[in-house]
């Protein structure tokens, strides 16, 4: 039996040791979180401090982006005035026209001549370029024909062909009816000429060009098929990069100013198409690919219909807030001629109060014989650098505001678009400035048209190798998500061009490319450079390969680490915390 | 015989200009190196120019400036107008379409065409 002295010493021991356990364990507890509460301190002050610097950074790029259009546009003027006389002095002396010069004097004047030509034609390139990349050239869209347009391009280089003894032929597969398209003509003649000049001087004499239409019912796809040289395969990107020739003499030989293909690219990017190059199968050459949407993605703001007679009313009222009136009046003009009605407001705090009054009003009045109906906000078009509040600051309070929360915004920034989650969560969608009237008024449609859907999501699954997609398809399969599956960038590329998924999961191994120019490819579209985007990858992905494998938000999967049937999970938690952002904890 | 009056600040496009016009077209050409100079020479009675080619960017009055001086006076408001410009961008473009024109050409001109675009222009067929 144990005494009771000892047990009383034994229970009060045992209870002062419970109490120290406990003790220490609720002191470590709070140290843990006070240092957790540190890291987020810490993490915010960082993420502060980096939205800040990339806010320097940027407003430094938007102001060198304007010196160097101006510096760009008056140089291009400057070097035209003296080219100017050096090409009418050469041109006259070259053509005999002022008397006769000898054999000697003659080549030479020719290869100045050509030089000058040469010259003109770069300048000329680099301005267009400029102005594309500006947003300085909108397209002017009309209904076209793909047949017509190409046959028109192939009697422009008949001439061209022939000095080279080359033929160039023509093939129209689909029926006549589907071979309309929206584009801007002449843009469309520019791609193609060009196309089929590249194709003329890298043919041997001889040989026959074909250029291939085909369609389906989304899309028009045009081929130039050559049996030149050929483009060896680590290249077949890089030539539509400017200044980019297969081979460093091409550009004197050729007569080429090596911005052929960057201009082809830009032309049909922002038609919403894709152009790429691919080695012939059956033989020598290169086949250069145009594919071009039947319903341009440009076009679904901006109809044909809408073309023909270009002041609509009706597709609603957009407030434009920007405290720049230069801009103000170039959006509201352009909204104006696809049918929008406008409000103007200068800041933050004006259109705080225009949109409350107007909301206010439309709830109000309702229709009768003698007053027009006040029209509720369809949307908004809102600048993120303003003074007084800020374009983060005014959003913030219109989604406060209960008369105005649901109002779709849509941000008109030089802050590009990938950094939207990072900015602002709240926005339903992106145009970064200097803007493209097309991306605006797609961008601006899709937003008014999806105001309030959550459909169920639409992946894009890009996967060489059939078993692995097989048992990643099943597992989404099964959780009732629709998922569709490339196994070529190819495909991939087509698939996107039918719709924009929500999300895609690429492999960077495809047999026909890699991920790298998917991802490449997939910036370059106005409508999907923010895509969501999984990396399920088998190899080692260096920080500079993420860097230029991110879109929009990004995850990266080791396929070493994270098993097919896992995939499934994990994406959907990704797209359950996209679309729900506040559940997101701070850090 | 046809007159051409061309306007440019520039000596040496003035007479590579005018060489070409003489050597492909063989029409006479008389000059000017401003748009005051230009206004003086159209107005000559004797010498009455049936098309003016002119520069866009001219130190003192411009192309468009000299133009609508041009419009005022009814002595030469009748005499057709050809801007020459090293301007290609769009806007330029569309606000030289917008003064009332005849035509818009572009620097660096082919000299072995430059007659033949001014004739297109103006719809002279021979």
């Amino acid at each position: 039996m144990i005494p009771l002295p000892s047990l009383v010493f034994g229970l009060l021991l045992l209870s002062l040791f419970l109490l120290g356990g406990l003790t220490l364990r609720l002191a470590s507890r709070s140290r843990q979180q006070k240092h957790e509460l540190e890291q987020l301190a810490e993490a915010l002050r960082r993420s502060q401090e980096d939205a800040e610097q990339q806010k320097n950074k940027l407003a430094r790029r938007s102001d060198l982006d304007i010196v160097k259009d101006e510096f760009i546009s008056t140089v291009s003027h400057e070097l035209r005035t003296p080219l100017t006389s050096i090409r009418g002095a050469l041109g006259l002396l070259s053509a005999g026209l002022l008397g006769n010069v000898d054999a000697k004097a003659q080549n030479l004047l020719r290869i100045a001549s050509s030089n000058t030509e040469r010259l003109i034609r770069l300048i000329n390139d680099i301005l267009d370029l400029e102005r594309m990349d500006s947003g300085r050239a909108p397209l002017k869209l009309r209904r076209c024909s793909i047949y017509d347009l190409a046959r028109e391009s192939v009697e422009t280089m008949t001439a061209m062909a022939d000095d080279a003894s080359i033929r160039l032929e023509l093939v129209c597969l689909p029926a006549r009816d589907a071979i309309y398209f929206d584009a801007d003509p002449d843009r469309i003649l520019q791609v193609l000429t060009n196309l089929m000049s590249n194709a003329i001087k890298f043919s041997p004499a001889g040989s026959t060009i074909s250029i291939q239409i085909d369609s389906d019912i989304n899309s028009l796809l045009l081929k130039v098929v050559d049996r030149g040289r050929g483009i060896p395969p680590d290249k077949l990107e890089a030539v539509f990069d400017r200044f980019q020739q297969v081979e460093s003499s091409d550009s004197s030989k050729k007569g080429g100013t090596g911005l052929g293909l960057a201009i082809c690219r830009s032309i049909i990017q922002q038609h919403g198409g894709a152009i790429w190059a691919q080695p012939n199968q059956d033989g020598p050459g290169t086949t250069l690919w145009v594919q071009l949407s039947r319903s341009a993605r440009a076009s679904d703001a901006a109809p044909s219909s809408l073309i023909a007679s270009p002041v609509q009313r009706g597709e609603g009222l957009i407030l434009v807030c920007d405290d720049d009136p230069g801009i103000r009046v170039v959006v509201a003009e352009q909204l104006r001629q696809r049918g929008y009605d406008i409000l103007e407001a200068g800041s933050g705090e004006e259109l705080i109060a225009l949109a409350k009054e107007q909301m206010a009003q439309a709830a109000q009045t309702p229709s009768t014989k003698e007053h027009a109906p006040v029209s509720p906000i369809s949307g908004i078009l809102l600048d993120l650098y303003m003074p007084g509040l800020s374009g983060w600051e005014t959003l913030q309070k219109l989604k406060e505001e209960p008369a105005t929360a649901a109002i779709p915004v849509v941000i008109l920034s030089v802050i590009p678009p990938t950094e939207r989650t990072l900015l602002a969560g709240e926005a339903q969608g992106w145009v970064q400035k200097p803007f493209n009237e097309n991306v605006l008024l797609a961008e601006l449609g899709r937003v008014l048209r999806t105001k309030g859907e959550e459909g169920p999501g639409h992946i894009l699954l890009v996967e060489q190798e059939p078993k692995l997609a097989q048992a990643i398809l099943a597992g989404f399969e099964e959780a009732g998500v629709r998922i569709d599956h490339a196994s070529t960038l190819q495909q991939a590329v087509d698939r996107c061009l039918r719709g924009a998924p929500d999300l895609m999961i690429l492999d960077l191994t495809l047999p026909d490319g890699d991920g790298f120019s998917l991802v490449d490819w997939l910036r370059r579209q106005p409508t999907l450079r923010t895509l969501p985007l999984v990396v399920y990858s088998g190899r080692e992905i260096s920080d500079a390969e993420m860097a230029k494998l991110r879109l929009g938000p990004t995850e990266f999967l080791d396929k070493a680490k994270v098993q097919p049937t896992e995939v499934e999970q994990l994406v959907l938690a990704m797209v359950h915390r996209l679309r729900h952002p506040a559940a997101e904890p701070v850090a | 015989m046809r007159l051409i009056l061309i306007i440019d600040d520039e000596d040496d496009i003035r007479e590579v200009a005018a060489l070409s016009l003489e050597a492909t077209a063989g029409w006479e050409i008389v000059t000017a190196s401003s748009g005051a100079e230009g206004i003086r020479a159209a107005a000559n009675p004797n010498r009455r120019p049936h098309a003016i080619l002119m520069d866009v960017m001219m130190p003192g009055m411009d192309g468009p400036t000299t133009f609508r001086q041009m419009q005022q006076n009814p002595a030469i408001a009748a005499i057709p107008v050809i801007l020459l410009t090293a301007k290609v961008q769009g806007v330029d473009q569309r606000r030289f379409a917008g003064l009332g024109v005849a035509g818009v050409l572009f620097k660096p001109f082919d000299p072995l065409t430059l007659a033949a675009q001014i004739s297109d222009a103006l719809g002279w067929k021979d």
